[in-house]
C-alpha cells in the first residue's frame, strides 16, 4: 500500500489480543482511519453528520470565492428522500414486511396491552382534569416508535461562485484523505483539511452512493463533470465518471451534491443558527439556504442577504514563528528548505530573524555551529539544541499581518443585519501573541433587536467561522458570564436583551477537545484580550446608554412625580384632618395662620384635591425648567451616521421614472 | 445540682490534659471567684472616681463642631412636634412651592468619634429632601408616609413593629430596608430616640443568668427560664427593677456559643449574666446592656469571634453604629471588656491549624480599616491584637474552642481566662 500523505497514521499497528496468534502487522489508510473514528471530524451521529457535512461544504464555498476576491454567492439545498425514493435510487424495490416478529419494532401481545392501558390511564387523568377545569396539557404527539432501520437520507448540494477546480485535479482533491491545499501555515477555516472528504467518507459508510461535483473555472469554456467515491482502503478515488461539459452561462465555481443519512429533525435548528451565524460573520456573502422535504410544511428557504460588498483581505501564509515550531516541524522545514546554510535558513524560513540575529543565534549554539555549514547536515543532536535555542531566546513578537480578521465594520454589519438590535458596539483588538501564533479578537455587544431572548446570547467565532457545541467551557461563555460587571455598564444581564460576538483569528486556534469546538478558558493571553475587547464595548454602549436613560428620565419625569402626588398628599391630609378634629374640639390651640388652615379643613375648604392641585401645578412647573435646563445643555445631537448598502440590482429591468426637481423615484416592476 | 456538677468535673480529671488542654492551670472554683469578687468593686471605684457622679454628655464638652443628640420625648410632644412639621408642609404646598424635608445626614462624613465620651456622634449637616425631584420623590413621599403613620401611633398611643408599619403601604414602601432607614431619618428630624415613636423592632437579643427584672409588670427571673433564656423586650420602657447577685455581666457574640453557656448553667458556676444578640446587635439589646450596666455597675466581658466582625460588633455594644449615632447616649455600653476570642489566643490555647480560617481579601481590609478607627486606637491593647490578627490573617469562630470538646469553652478556657483577669 503507497503512503504518500505526510500525516500518515500509523495507527492500528496490531488487532485485540484474542487473536494473539495472529498478531499481522497492518496499517491502515488515514482514510480508514476517519472512517473509524469519523468523530474526531464532527461526525459523530447522523444528525450531527448532516450538521458537519453542511458546513463543510458552506466553509469550502467561502474559502473558494474569496480567494479569487469574489463576493461570495452561495446555495445550499438539502432535500430530503423517503425511504421509497432511496430504495429507487438505489435501484431496490420496496418490499413488504413478511415476518413481521422478525422486526425491532414489532409490538409483542403483551407490549401492546400496556401501551393501551396506559393510554387509557391518560386520557382518564385527563378527562379529570378537564372537568376540574384545569389547563389541559396537549396530549403528547403518539411518536411513532421508530425503529432502527428508519434512517432519513438528504441529498446536501451547495453551489458557490469560487474559484472552481481544475480538470484534473478533482478527483483528488476529493478522494484523498489528508491531501489539500490548507497545510501551510495560514489563517484558515477548515478544521482538519478534511473538508467534503469526511462528506463523502460519510455517505460511503451510510449510502454507498458517490458524490457528484460539476465545477468551472473563470475563463473555462467547458464546465467539469466528476461522480465518483472513495476507496477508503486504498486511500484513493474510485471515478465513476469524469467528463467536460459544455458551459453556456458564464459561471465559474462548484457544485457539489452528496447523499448522506442525517437527522434533520433534531439538526434543524442548530444548521439554522449556524447558517444565521454564518450570515453575522460574513455579511458580504449572500447565501441561499433551503429545505425541501415533501411534506411542504417542514420545508423552509432562508435568504441571507449580502450587506455590504467589503471583502476582508485574503489571509496570506505566513512563516514560523520560532517560539512556536516543535522538533518535528524543524526538520520537516529543514527538508523542505531550499537554502544551503544554516543562516539563510534562519533567516528566511522563520519569521522575525533577521541576519544579525541569525548570527548571534548561531554563535550561541555552540562551538559545532557555524553561519556556513550546511544545514541538511545538522545531525539530531544539533536540532534539539536549535529547538532548545528557539525555545528560550527571546523573539520578537509576529505580527497580525497575516491575519484577516472579520473588521469591525463588517462584523457591526452582520450585526445589525440579522439582530436588529437598539444598539450595538464593536471593537477590534491588535494583534497579539499566544505561543509564537498571532491572535487578533474582535468584539461585538449589541443591546436589544428580535428573534434575541433575554439575557446573555453569546456568539462565537474562530477563524471566521461559528463555533456552536461545547459552550459551556469556552473562553468567551465564561468571560462573558462571570469577568464582566454588566450592571456597571448600566447592562441587566437578566433582563436585557444582550449579544456578544467574539471572533477570534489566528494562524492557530487553541481549540480544546477533538471536536474542535471550544477555546479553553486557561489561556490568560486569549481571556484577557477577550475580556478588554469585551468591555470596550460595554464602554461605548454605557454611554449611549447613559444619554438614553436621561432621554427617558427627561420623558418620564413628570409622569414619575406625579405618581407620588396621592401618596404624599394622602399622607398629609390624613394628619392635618386629625389636627383639625381636635382643633374643632379645642383640645389644642395653635397659632392664627395655623388655626386659619385648620378651620379651612374642617369646613372643607381645603381638601385633599386642594393640596393635590397645587403639588401638581408645583410639579409641572419644575418639570418645565428642568426641560429647558436639558435641552440648553444637551443641545441638538446628531446620531452618527451608517453608510448603508443597496443592493445591485439587474441594469435591464423594467422600471419607471418618477421625476421630482430634486430626485428621481425609480419604480421597478 | 452539685453531684451533676462534680461528676462532670471529675470525669475530665482522669483522662486530663490529653483532650482539655491547660486545665491543670486552672485553680478551685472558689479562688477564681475571689478574684472576681475583687474585680468589680476595684472597677466600679475607679470608674466612680474617673467621672464624678453623672457620665459626661455632650453639652459638658465645648466641641468646635456643633452635635446633633435625641431625646427620649413623650407621646404628646411627637406628636406636636409632627403636627408642627405638617403644618410647614401644608403652607409650602398651598404657596405653590411643593415640600420639602430637611433630614439630617446620617452619611459617615457626618459622624464624628469623640474620645471623651468614648462612642461616635452625628453631626449636624442635613439634607434637603424635594418632593418635585426625581431622585427623592420616593423618599420624600415615604417620609410624609411614615410621618403620618407615626402621628396615628400617638393618637391611639399604641406600640406597633417595624414590620407592621412596613405592611400598611407594601406597595410604596417596596421593601422592609426603606421604610426602617427612612424611619430613623424621621425619629433624627423629630429629635426624639425610635422608642419614642412606638416603632419597636422583633425580638432578637435573649439574656439568661443571674437576673431579676420586671417586663411590663411582672417579675422575670432569669436563672428560670429554661435554657433558652428570656427574650430581651422590644421596648425598653416596659423593663425595670432589676436585681442581680451576678459578678459580670457575659456579652455573647453568637447563639451557639450562648446555648452552650446556658445549657452548661455556666452562670451558676461564676454568678453572671449572659446576654447575646445572635449577631450584630439590635437597638433594643443595647438598650438592655447599657441599662443593665448603669443600674447594676457590673463590669461587661465580651466573647466574640477573632475576626474583624467580631470586634466590628463590639464596637456596635460600646461607642454606637454609625446609622443610629443621632441616639448613641442612649444606646452605647461604656467600658466593654475584650475577655476572647483573641487573636493572642489562638497561639495561647494551642488551638489547631484545621480550626483556624485564612482571612480573606475582604477581612484583611476591614481588619485595617477598624485600625484607623479611633475606638480601637484608644485602646492600645486592642491595636496590638488587631495588628497580630492582620499580621497572621488568620481567624477563627468561637466554635474552634469545641476541638477539644463540646464544654471546653464553659469548662476551661472561660474560667482560666476569668481566673487569670485575662481582658483588654
Amino acid at each position: 500500500m503507497d503512503s504518500e500523505s505526510p500525516a500518515e497514521t500509523k495507527k492500528g499497528k496490531s488487532k485485540a489480543p484474542k487473536k494473539a496468534k495472529e498478531s499481522i502487522l497492518k496499517q491502515k489508510s488515514p482514510a480508514e482511519f476517519f472512517a473509524e473514528n469519523k468523530n474526531i471530524a464532527g461526525f459523530d451521529n447522523p444528525g450531527k453528520c448532516l450538521y458537519t457535512t453542511v458546513r463543510e461544504l458552506v466553509e469550502n464555498a467561502l474559502d473558494s470565492a474569496e480567494s479569487i476576491s469574489e463576493l461570495p454567492v452561495v446555495e445550499i439545498t438539502i432535500e430530503e428522500i423517503g425511504r421509497s425514493k432511496f430504495n429507487s435510487m438505489m435501484g431496490l424495490v420496496d418490499r413488504e414486511r413478511v415476518d413481521a416478529e422478525l422486526y425491532d419494532d414489532y409490538e409483542t401481545a403483551k407490549a401492546r396491552e400496556r401501551r393501551l392501558a396506559k393510554e387509557a390511564k391518560v386520557q382518564e387523568t385527563q378527562a379529570k382534569n378537564a372537568a376540574l377545569g384545569k389547563k389541559v396539557k396537549e396530549p403528547a404527539s403518539a411518536k411513532g416508535i421508530k425503529g432502527r432501520g428508519e434512517a432519513s437520507f438528504y441529498r446536501v448540494t451547495c453551489k458557490d461562485n469560487g474559484r472552481g477546480m481544475a480538470h484534473d485535479d478533482i478527483p483528488n482533491m476529493f478522494g484523498r484523505v489528508l491531501s489539500g491545499t490548507k497545510y501551510g501555515l495560514k489563517q484558515t477555516r477548515g478544521k482538519f483539511g478534511l473538508g467534503a472528504k469526511m462528506a463523502l467518507i460519510w455517505s460511503k459508510m451510510s449510502t454507498g452512493l458517490p458524490i457528484e461535483i460539476l465545477s468551472s473555472m473563470r475563463g473555462q469554456n467547458y464546465k467539469s463533470f466528476c461522480r465518483l467515491d472513495i476507496d477508503i482502503h486504498r486511500n484513493i478515488p474510485h471515478i465513476h465518471l469524469h467528463e467536460k461539459r459544455d458551459n453556456q452561462d458564464p459561471w465559474h465555481g462548484a457544485e457539489i451534491q452528496v447523499v448522506i443519512e442525517g437527522n434533520w429533525t433534531t439538526y434543524r435548528s442548530k444548521i439554522l443558527h449556524y447558517m444565521r451565524q454564518m450570515a453575522v460573520i460574513t455579511p458580504y456573502a449572500q447565501f441561499l439556504f433551503k429545505f425541501i422535504s415533501d411534506a411542504s410544511d417542514k420545508s423552509v428557504t432562508i435568504r441571507f442577504a449580502r450587506r455590504t460588498d467589503v471583502l476582508p483581505p485574503v489571509p496570506v501564509e505566513t512563516k514560523h514563528h520560532p517560539s512556536s515550531v516543535d522538533l518535528l516541524l524543524i526538520k520537516r522545514l529543514i527538508a523542505e528548505t531550499s537554502k544551503q546554510n544554516l543562516l539563510q535558513f534562519l533567516q528566511h524560513e522563520f519569521v522575525n530573524i533577521r541576519k544579525s540575529l541569525a548570527e548571534r543565534l548561531i554563535g550561541e549554539m555552540g562551538p559545532e555551529f557555524s553561519p556556513k555549514m550546511a544545514v541538511k547536515s545538522l545531525t539530531d543532536q544539533q536540532i534539539v539544541r536549535i529547538h532548545q535555542l528557539f525555545r528560550q531566546a527571546k523573539f520578537d513578537d509576529p505580527s497580525g499581518d497575516c491575519l484577516s480578521p472579520a473588521g469591525e465594520y463588517n462584523l457591526r454589519l452582520g450585526i445589525i443585519k440579522e439582530l436588529h438590535p437598539d444598539m450595538v458596539a464593536t471593537y477590534s483588538g491588535s494583534a497579539q501573541v499566544f505561543e509564537g501564533h498571532p491572535f487578533i479578537v474582535e468584539a461585538g455587544v449589541s443591546v436589544g433587536g428580535k428573534d434575541v431572548k433575554q439575557g446573555l446570547n453569546i456568539f462565537r467565532f474562530a477563524n471566521r467561522i461559528p463555533l456552536l457545541f461545547e459552550q459551556g467551557g469556552d473562553v468567551v461563555t465564561r468571560t462573558a458570564l462571570k469577568r464582566i460587571n454588566w450592571g456597571s455598564y448600566k447592562i441587566n444581564q437578566t433582563q436585557d436583551k444582550i449579544g456578544v460576538f467574539v471572533s477570534i483569528v489566528s494562524t492557530k486556534i487553541p481549540f480544546k477537545g477533538t471536536g474542535k469546538e471550544y477555546i479553553g478558558d486557561d489561556i490568560t493571553e486569549i481571556a484577557t484580550a477577550v475580556k478588554s475587547a469585551i468591555q470596550q464595548c460595554c464602554i461605548q454602549l454605557k454611554s449611549k446608554i447613559v444619554k438614553k436613560m436621561q432621554a427617558r428620565e427627561q420623558q418620564e419625569r413628570k409622569r414619575n412625580l406625579s405618581k407620588y402626588i396621592p401618596d404624599a398628599t394622602n399622607a398629609v391630609y390624613d394628619v392635618l384632618k386629625e389636627m383639625a378634629k381636635s382643633h374643632s374640639s379645642k383640645r389644642k390651640r395653635f397659632e392664627d395662620e395655623d388655626t386659619d388652615i385648620l378651620r379651612k379643613v374642617s369646613a372643607q375648604l381645603i381638601t385633599k384635591e386642594t393640596l393635590k392641585e397645587k403639588l401638581a401645578q408645583h410639579v409641572e412647573k419644575v418639570d418645565y425648567e428642568m426641560a429647558l435646563e436639558y435641552a440648553t445643555q444637551s443641545g441638538v445631537s446628531e446620531e452618527p451616521r451608517e453608510d448603508i448598502y443597496l443592493q445591485l440590482l439587474d441594469a435591464n429591468a423594467n422600471f419607471l421614472d418618477f421625476h421630482s426637481p430634486i430626485f428621481v423615484f425609480r419604480l421597478f416592476q | 445540682m452539685a453531684d451533676k456538677k462534680k461528676r462532670r468535673r471529675q470525669n475530665p480529671d482522669d483522662d486530663d490534659d490529653g483532650t482539655q488542654p491547660f486545665k491543670h492551670l486552672l485553680k478551685s472554683d472558689e479562688d477564681i471567684l475571689k478574684t472576681l469578687k475583687s474585680f468589680p468593686s476595684s472597677s466600679a471605684a475607679a470608674s466612680s472616681s474617673s467621672s464624678s457622679s453623672k457620665p459626661l454628655t455632650l453639652a459638658d464638652l465645648s466641641l468646635s463642631t456643633t452635635c446633633r443628640e435625641v431625646a427620649d420625648l413623650s407621646l404628646s410632644s411627637v406628636q406636636s412636634a409632627i403636627e408642627t412639621l405638617v403644618l410647614q408642609l401644608t403652607h409650602q404646598i398651598l404657596s405653590g412651592q411643593g415640600f420639602s424635608f430637611s433630614v439630617p445626614s446620617r452619611a459617615s462624613s457626618n459622624q464624628l468619634y469623640v474620645p471623651e465620651l468614648d462612642r461616635i456622634v452625628l453631626k449636624d449637616k442635613s439634607t434637603l429632601r424635594p418632593f418635585a425631584h426625581i431622585s427623592s420623590v420616593r423618599k420624600s413621599t415615604i417620609t410624609a408616609k411614615i410621618l403620618s403613620l407615626v402621628h396615628q401611633l400617638c393618637l391611639k398611643s399604641i406600640h406597633v413593629t417595624k414590620r407592621d408599619l412596613f405592611y400598611t403601604d407594601v406597595k410604596l414602601f417596596q421593601d422592609q430596608t426603606q421604610s426602617d432607614a427612612v424611619l430613623d431619618d424621621v425619629s433624627c428630624m423629630l429629635g426624639c430616640t425610635r422608642s419614642s415613636l412606638n416603632v419597636i423592632a422583633a425580638e432578637k437579643g435573649v439574656v439568661v443568668g443571674r437576673l431579676i427584672f420586671s417586663d411590663n409588670g411582672d417579675m422575670i427571673d432569669c436563672t428560670k427560664m429554661g435554657m433558652g433564656g428570656k427574650a430581651i423586650p422590644p421596648n425598653i420602657d416596659r423593663v425595670g427593677d432589676m436585681q442581680s447577685d451576678a459578678l459580670f455581666v457575659l456579652l455573647v457574640e453568637k447563639d451557639a456559643a450562648y446555648i452552650r453557656l446556658a445549657e452548661d448553667r455556666f452562670y451558676n458556676r461564676f454568678p453572671c449574666i449572659i446576654v447575646t444578640a445572635k449577631g450584630q446587635p439590635d437597638v433594643a439589646t443595647r438598650l438592655f446592656l447599657r441599662k443593665m450596666k448603669m443600674e447594676l455597675k457590673l463590669p461587661v466581658l465580651a466573647l466574640v469571634d477573632s475576626d474583624p466582625y467580631g470586634l466590628k460588633i463590639l464596637s456596635v455594644y460600646g461607642c454606637g453604629s454609625k446609622n443610629m449615632s443621632y441616639d448613641s447616649a442612649n444606646l452605647t455600653t461604656p467600658d466593654i471588656k475584650w475577655l476572647g476570642i483573641r487573636p493572642s489566643d489562638l497561639d495561647k490555647y494551642k488551638i489547631p491549624e484545621q480550626c483556624r480560617l485564612p482571612m480573606t481579601e475582604q477581612d484583611i481590609k476591614t481588619g485595617k480599616d477598624l485600625l484607623e478607627e479611633d475606638f480601637v486606637k484608644k485602646n492600645p491593647g486592642w491595636v496590638e491584637e488587631l495588628n497580630l490578627m492582620v499580621k497572621t490573617k488568620q481567624k477563627a469562630e468561637i466554635q474552634a474552642l469545641s476541638s477539644f470538646g463540646f464544654q471546653y469553652l464553659s469548662e476551661v478556657y472561660l474560667p482560666l481566662k476569668l481566673q487569670q483577669q485575662d481582658w483588654l
